[in-house]
């Protein structure tokens, strides 16, 4: 008797030892069985008198009347950086709306920021439930369009969200194409992501110093504050010497048309004209200010090491400027630093002052795409419609609730409370994509950026860079290849690190090409040839 | 004569047993051998919208990347080497302290000591590396103010790749042999007192006691120890060298290894080939090495072998 208890406790055990094994496989799982079981409902006619008290505008409250929305669905909806504390508030919210509205459910995700290109690299390919996803031109949207990672759009667009269809113009629908598809939708709200000279302001007038407008004048400063401030550092670098001082650089300086990899050289006034920058004479020349920088201390000898942000550095008054930050940043950095040190002040100078035009953001540089292994793109859709046009979960997921996370003061946002205490700040679920021109809110302290914005209006030239879907199947390894030997010999010659300037780049180009460098860039200026003249561009 | 079982009378003479052995084997089943499926990945063109079996077979282009460079023979050198002192210095080290600390006979002294050694091993690399650059740091870091108030000359500590190696040594060491210190000494306060006491009888002095009865009583606690360290040393430490180096280019000659190498190379690129192809690589390079190792223990001392 005894025995049989024994063994049938053994049995009992080790079958709840299992069951909480597989406990963890079926959690994804339970939203969409048990959503299928509920009964359908919400006619879309019924949800919209029922939703009549919204003030959201009239093509937008309207169910598509082109998708079925019989089947209850669950969509997984993914952003990158850190959820707000309030999220899960805002979900409840508009999980209730979406209910009524499309018959869906939705839960917000976020891959927060560490490691987040690991993170949106395995979103997509491993098949996972996803059914919107943030794209940008800095987290490969291109690349990962080209190589079929989002559906196309184009079909769907129409009959599941055609307000959105309509409010975004045809011209941005054609800038985010890629090989003739839509894969992502764009934002229509029109900033400058370009950069600018920062400069600590007060001490300039302080030492009667002159405004940095290029690279002269801003050497000039840079001389100035070292001379007179010999503790402080003059110029912020940070470790990625390569975006930061480099492509900023040529930006200014040489007219670069974008941020082009690999040391390709296009001017934006010639962009078909394409030649090697790595292994050039105008590459050494500025190799060769680079280190007259760092032999001057205008930036540490250990930049490469660093490991607090530029704007931190500025903020906390460890160094006098940066060489290139856009106006929104500037601005934030300006408010971070006045709330610390209100004597304090920082100025800026876009760098279109310079080189003579800027170019609005390209529609890329924020979007939201249905990834291939979707099974409800029709819904996502049609919820991201709302999330754009439907001025209540608009203004809900980019403000939180008013009353509690913000007030509306004299037109402008005003936090209520401050960001360590308010559970959803301003634009808290990074919602650049979704932003709406017709919704927004800005804080006072953003008119100094659109006094910017204004200012670059007046010279505005379109992005022909952003527009370009670099394909590297058939060069892939030899572009890891190549990253590496970048990092080990080009950084330290950027850093100003390497004593023997000439003997660096022919000891970097020797390992480039070896490589596989010149295989690189042939396939590299075929396409990007092959781009311009597809999209007419001289 | 005894009777030979055959497998299925076991499992019937056994079936209890082995009920409760099917967890165990379900859970690695699951999360252990089926995902090695994945494997193939290393040897297909990835593509989003082909099952993986219906991808191209391109044979063994996605390792090309790891020999492109012509540095796959001084990464391996490097990882292997690095691993070898940890393993090495870390275990001799940590038997030292743990013999001298168990001699200890205050007992609060015994206690601290050991906290105060096991602390740093809870201290996160990122924040290591932070301490480190405020120390190496040439403008502002805490060894050239030392060295400027001397009147010395200021020294640039990152521009010199030989150093590192002795660093990195260093804080690794610093960080983590508190921790198998603590697994030694649990081992000796497992040796039965008898042995001292039947030794200090026969006058044996407290170096002879450790070098006679704690150190051949532990010699299989390091042996496991060993095996396991050897299964990783292909990819230990990631963390120590990536914080510790980041992006300084000069460095790499003595301290890049094979996983910081795969991490920057596959940052720019999103392509699960090759990120497969250098997982398999450093498997299959770990398998080899304790298979080996083990065999050679089985060989001198079948006891002391892992399997």
């Amino acid at each position: 008797m005894l025995k049989n208890v024994n063994k049938s406790a053994g049995v009992a055990l080790s079958m709840a030892l299992m069951a909480s094994v597989f406990a963890g496989c079926s959690g994804s799982n339970n939203g969409e069985a048990g959503a299928s079981s509920e009964p359908a409902k919400a006619s879309p006619s019924a949800s919209q008198s029922s939703s009549a008290a919204a003030s959201s505008s009239a093509a937008a409250s309207a169910v598509p009347a082109g998708i079925d929305t019989s089947k209850k669905v669950h969509l997984q909806f993914y952003m990158l950086g850190n959820a707000p504390k309030d999220l899960p508030k805002v979900e409840a919210e508009i999980n209730k709306m979406a209910q009524e509205d499309l018959n869906a459910t939705v839960t917000f995700n976020f891959t927060t920021w560490t490691d987040w290109d690991q993170k949106y690299k395995l979103l997509l390919s491993t098949g996972q439930d996803v059914d919107l996803i943030f794209t940008a031109d800095w987290t490969q949207y291109q690349q990962y369009a080209k190589k079929g990672a989002f559906q196309p759009l184009d079909d769907l667009l129409p009959t599941a969200a055609p307000a959105l269809n309509d409010f975004v113009p045809k011209d941005m629908w054609n800038a985010v194409k890629i090989n003739g598809k839509i894969y992502t939708v764009p934002a229509t709200y029109q900033e400058y992501v370009t950069n600018g000279f920062v400069w600590r302001e007060d001490l300039r007038k302080k030492y009667n110093l002159p405004t940095p407008v290029d690279i002269p004048t801003f050497e000039a400063y840079m001389d100035g504050i070292k001379k007179n401030e010999p503790t402080l550092q003059p110029l912020a670098i940070g470790s990625d010497v390569r975006g930061s001082l480099n492509d900023t650089y040529l930006d200014v300086f040489r007219k670069k048309v974008g941020a082009l990899p690999y040391g390709m050289f296009a001017s934006y006034d010639k962009p078909a004209e394409m030649t090697s920058y790595w292994g050039s004479p105008e590459q050494l020349e500025d190799l060769k200010r680079f280190k007259s920088w760092a032999d001057k201390g205008y930036f540490s000898k250990n930049e490469l090491n660093e490991k607090a942000t530029n704007q931190e550095k500025l903020v906390n008054g460890t160094a006098a400027a940066m060489l290139g930050d856009n106006p929104t940043r500037f601005n934030q950095t300006n408010g971070n630093m006045k709330s610390l040190h209100p004597d304090w002040e920082l100025g800026y100078t876009p760098f279109a002052v310079a080189t003579g035009y800027a170019t609005p953001v390209h529609p890329i540089h924020n979007g939201f795409a249905i990834p291939a292994s979707s099974k409800n793109a029709e819904r996502a859709l049609a919820f991201y419609e709302k999330m754009v046009l439907d001025k209540r979960y608009n203004l809900l997921t980019q403000y939180g609730f008013e009353g509690t996370n913000y007030t509306v003061d004299g037109g402008y946002y005003k936090m209520v409370g401050d960001a360590n205490t308010n559970g959803f700040p301003r634009e808290g679920m990074q919602g650049w994509a979704w932003r709406n021109p017709e919704f927004m809110l800005f804080e006072p302290s953003y008119d100094g950026v659109k006094a910017i914005f204004d200012q670059l209006d007046k010279v505005q030239k379109p992005d022909i860079y952003t527009g370009f879907a670099e394909d590297y199947t058939e060069y892939q390894a030899e572009r890891s290849a190549l990253e590496q030997v970048e990092k080990q010999y080009l950084f330290p010659l950027l850093a100003g690190q390497v004593k023997d300037v000439e003997g660096g780049v022919k000891t970097f180009m020797d390992k480039a090409k070896k490589a596989g460098l010149d295989k690189i860039q042939e396939s590299y200026k075929k396409q990007w040839l092959a781009y311009l003249s597809e999209s007419g561009i001289q | 004569m005894p009777k030979k079982y055959g497998f299925v009378q076991e499992l019937i003479k056994n079936r209890t047993l082995f009920l409760m052995l099917l967890p165990v084997l379900a859970y690695f089943l699951v999360n252990n051998y089926v995902p090695m499926v994945g494997i193939y990945y290393a040897f297909v063109r990835f593509d989003f919208n082909t099952p993986l079996f219906r991808m191209d077979f391109i044979g063994l282009k996605n390792f090309e990347f790891l020999w492109r460079s012509g540095k796959l023979t001084e990464l391996t050198y490097n990882t292997i080497g690095y691993n070898l002192i940890f393993i090495g210095l870390g275990n001799a080290l940590s038997v030292t302290v743990a013999i001298l600390v168990s001699e200890v006979k205050s007992k609060w002294f015994k206690k601290i000591t050991q906290s105060v050694l096991f602390l740093p091993y809870f201290v996160s690399f990122v924040i290591l590396s932070v301490i480190v650059f405020n120390i190496f740091n040439f403008e502002h870091g805490v060894l050239n103010t030392v060295l400027k108030a001397l009147g010395a000359d200021p020294v640039d500590v990152y521009s010199k790749p030989k150093v590192w190696i002795l660093l990195i040594v260093v804080f690794y060491l610093w960080k983590s042999f508190g921790y198998s210190m603590v697994i030694y000494l649990a081992a000796i306060t497992g040796i039965g007192e008898d042995y001292y006491e039947a030794a200090k009888i026969d006058g044996a002095n407290t170096f002879q006691r450790a070098w006679h009865i704690t150190l051949p009583m532990l010699k299989n606690t390091f042996v496991i120890l060993l095996l396991f360290s050897l299964g990783t040393i292909m990819k230990g430490q990631f963390d120590l060298f990536y914080q510790m180096v980041g992006n300084n280019g000069l460095l790499y000659s003595t301290t890049d290894i094979l996983d910081t190498y795969v991490y920057r190379s596959l940052k720019v690129t999103f392509d699960m080939g090759m990120a497969t192809a250098a997982g398999v690589y450093q498997s299959l390079f770990g398998f080899t090495l304790i298979m080996v190792v083990n065999g050679i223990i089985r060989k001198i001392n079948k006891e002391y072998a892992l399997f």
